[in-house]
């Protein structure tokens, strides 16, 4: 059984605390997503339920047993790392078949499982090369064959596609999805990359300054954000703010004195909100939130408005075909469950979130 | 892999003329010295003391014959192949383990701990030539290969231990994870996949070691004095003895005797010299 329980877990690097603490049940055979941005300790919990950091406080447990103390070695999982880190001096049939080696697994055993391994990543023809002598995408599928082939209670991905072109990113991408859904092998997957995150996890956990955020299933993530840092970290393009004073229970008053009437209201709330509404939630309409046009970009099949209302900046995404001149008003509806309110906090980077590879 | 990656140097025709004669000038002033050790080692005592020196002379084996059918420069010769080979492969032993020690185990103070150890190669050795031979004659161990092994250590293991760690720090540290996590021990993993990949590095600074140990002189003439002297005590004591005047033929003849070895060494290891320079240079 590949389940992975990490009760309370919490690391330091002498008297600084980089994890405060984490608690997430992953079921058997689920795969599971963290997200986050770089420093938000996601690696750090990965290297501790690999075995290559310690664990200073909590216990992480691989298949019901208690592993704080269990070498790497002795875990039964398998890692990708970000660079592959494929044994330069050994061919692809022996970089694959190195775990089983060391296991004491029968030579002919070990040969078919590698073949198997291969026949599965479409290797076959590359087993007498050196990892050298392979492209990017070629030795991200080797690394997946070294971990395929051990057939391990548990996978742990380090950001496996960081190193890879765009393009190459989506098709490995699915690959790996289609990998899982034919092994059903327990998986834990660490990316900075929330649409990786979306579109690969049974369930997202999304990690911020060492603590968990929100976890759950990706569409409830996009759907019910947690805070306004979830609600800024999924989605693309990001969630639209709108910051203001809440009165009367469903008007958002801005600096400006321009009054927006919500669909729904928070008469618990009282001072200062930030409301979120994703881009594609608008609709353009012939009342409602007046909004300033400055840049409209039709792509085609959808249509991408950039606007201001009171002086803020938002964007809306509109399907199908609409144009309009600069400078024209135009309003926006939004129906009551696609708007977030949260108290107001620094939003997070999104441009760095973007850019780290 | 990245570090094994080289980019070609583009140049001109010119330039290139430019660098082959600059290269066979300083080649020359390097090589003279060694030139003219191996000339005067065919000349007889009279070409030798002609002045202006002679090129051209009626050459002789004479001294050759004399020296390399004299029991005691033989034996000085195996003692020092027996030292350098010795003390070559123990300090690249020690020296590549603490080296990867340094590189990757994360100790307090561990980078102070290997600048002392690096410092200690500032002590002048001749101010730790005679403690080393008062602590050999308690020991017993006098005018042994091993008592010099264990000498030529000191400087050697401090010397590997630098050149490695950079070398190590240079590999990616998920090699060894990645090879930790397949099953094999922290020993495992520097056995099975550090050292395959370092090889040249290994093999270039184990050269390098038995090159220093084959030419070192002050340990060898403290703390021996007749079964395990190697050659460079042999040339020194050759030099000493000016009773009759300095024995020319004799001194460069042995000096030949003793650099022969070495050459056709790096000869036959040059594959590994080049490639282990090279990517040590590639890696900074």
């Amino acid at each position: 059984m590949g389940t992975v329980q990490i009760r309370n877990a919490r690391k330091a690097y002498g008297a600084v605390e980089v994890l405060h603490g984490i608690s997430i049940d992953i079921e058997d055979g689920e795969f599971v997503a963290l997200v986050g941005p770089s420093g938000c300790g996601k690696s750090t919990l990965l290297r501790m339920i690999a075995g290559l950091e310690d664990i200073t406080g909590g216990d992480i447990l691989i298949a019901d047993r208690v592993v704080n103390n269990v070498a790497p070695k002795d875990r039964d999982i398998a890692m990708v790392f970000q660079n592959y880190a494929l044994y330069p001096h050994m061919n692809v049939r022996d970089n694959m078949g190195f775990a089983l080696r060391q296991r004491r697994v029968p030579k002919p055993e070990i040969a078919e499982r590698v073949s198997a391994a291969a026949r599965i990543l479409g290797l076959e023809a590359l087993l007498d090369r050196k990892p050298r002598q392979l492209s990017g995408g070629q030795r991200q599928r080797v690394a997946m064959g070294r971990a395929i082939v051990r057939d391990p209670n548990v996978f742990l991905f380090d950001e496996p596609l960081s190193n890879l072109d765009a393009k190459l990113r989506v098709q490995m991408r699915s690959e790996i999805k289609e990998l899982h859904q034919r092994l059903n092998t327990t998986t834990i997957y660490v990316t900075h990359d929330q649409i990786e995150a979306m579109t690969l996890a049974d369930r997202v956990v999304v990690m911020n300054g060492g603590v968990i955020e929100q976890m759950g299933p990706p569409l409830e993530l996009y759907d019910r954000p947690a805070s306004l840092f979830v609600a800024a970290f999924i989605g693309s393009p990001p969630m639209n703010f709108l910051s203001g004073r809440l009165a009367e229970g469903d008007i958002l008053l801005m600096a400006d004195g321009t009054r927006l009437r919500l669909p729904v209201g928070d008469p618990k709330r009282r001072s200062e909100v930030t409301v979120g509404v994703r881009p594609e939630h608008f609709a353009v309409a012939e009342t409602g939130w007046p909004a300033v046009v400055s840049v409209v970009e039709p792509t085609g099949s959808e249509t991408q408005i950039t606007a201001r209302i009171a002086g803020q900046t938002i964007r809306v995404l509109v399907r199908g075909r609409f144009s309009a001149p600069p400078e024209t008003v135009i309003h926006l509806q939004v129906a009551p469950e696609h708007v977030h309110i949260f108290d107001p906090a620094p939003l997070p980077d999104l441009a760095e979130l973007e850019d780290v590879a | 892999m990245a570090f094994m990656s080289r980019t070609p140097a583009r140049q001109g025709v010119a330039g290139n003329r430019v660098r082959i004669a600059a290269g066979i000038a300083v080649s020359v002033i390097f090589l003279f010295p060694v030139f003219w050790m191996v000339l005067t080692s065919f000349k007889h005592q009279v070409d030798i003391f002609t002045n202006p020196p002679k090129f051209l002379f009626s050459p002789t084996l004479e001294t050759y014959v004399e020296y390399m059918t004299r029991a005691d420069i033989n034996k000085r010769l195996a003692n020092t192949i027996i030292v350098a080979f010795g003390s070559g492969v123990f300090s690249l032993l020690v020296g590549a383990m603490a080296g990867y020690a340094l590189a990757r185990v994360r100790i307090k103070g561990a980078a102070t701990f290997g600048l002392l150890i690096l410092l200690s190669r500032g002590v002048p050795p001749i101010a730790l030539a005679v403690p080393m031979f008062l602590v050999a004659r308690k020991l017993g161990l006098t005018d042994k290969h091993i008592t010099l092994i264990l000498a030529y250590s000191t400087f050697l293991v401090p010397y590997v231990m630098w050149l490695m760690r950079s070398f190590f720090v240079s590999l990616p540290r998920e090699l060894e994870e990645s090879a930790m996590i397949d099953g094999c021990s922290r020993y495992g993993a520097f056995f099975k996949i550090i050292v395959p990949i370092s090889l040249p590095g290994l093999i270039s600074t184990m050269i390098f070691s038995m090159i220093l140990a084959w030419e070192e002189l002050l340990f060898a003439l403290v703390l021996t004095n007749r079964h395990a002297t190697t050659m460079p005590v042999a040339i020194a004591g050759i030099a000493g003895d000016t009773i009759n005047g300095a024995n020319w033929a004799a001194l460069t003849a042995v000096g030949t005797i003793t650099v022969v070895p070495v050459v056709i060494f790096a000869l036959l290891v040059q594959k590994w010299l080049i490639k282990g320079l090279a990517d040590g240079a590639t890696k900074g």
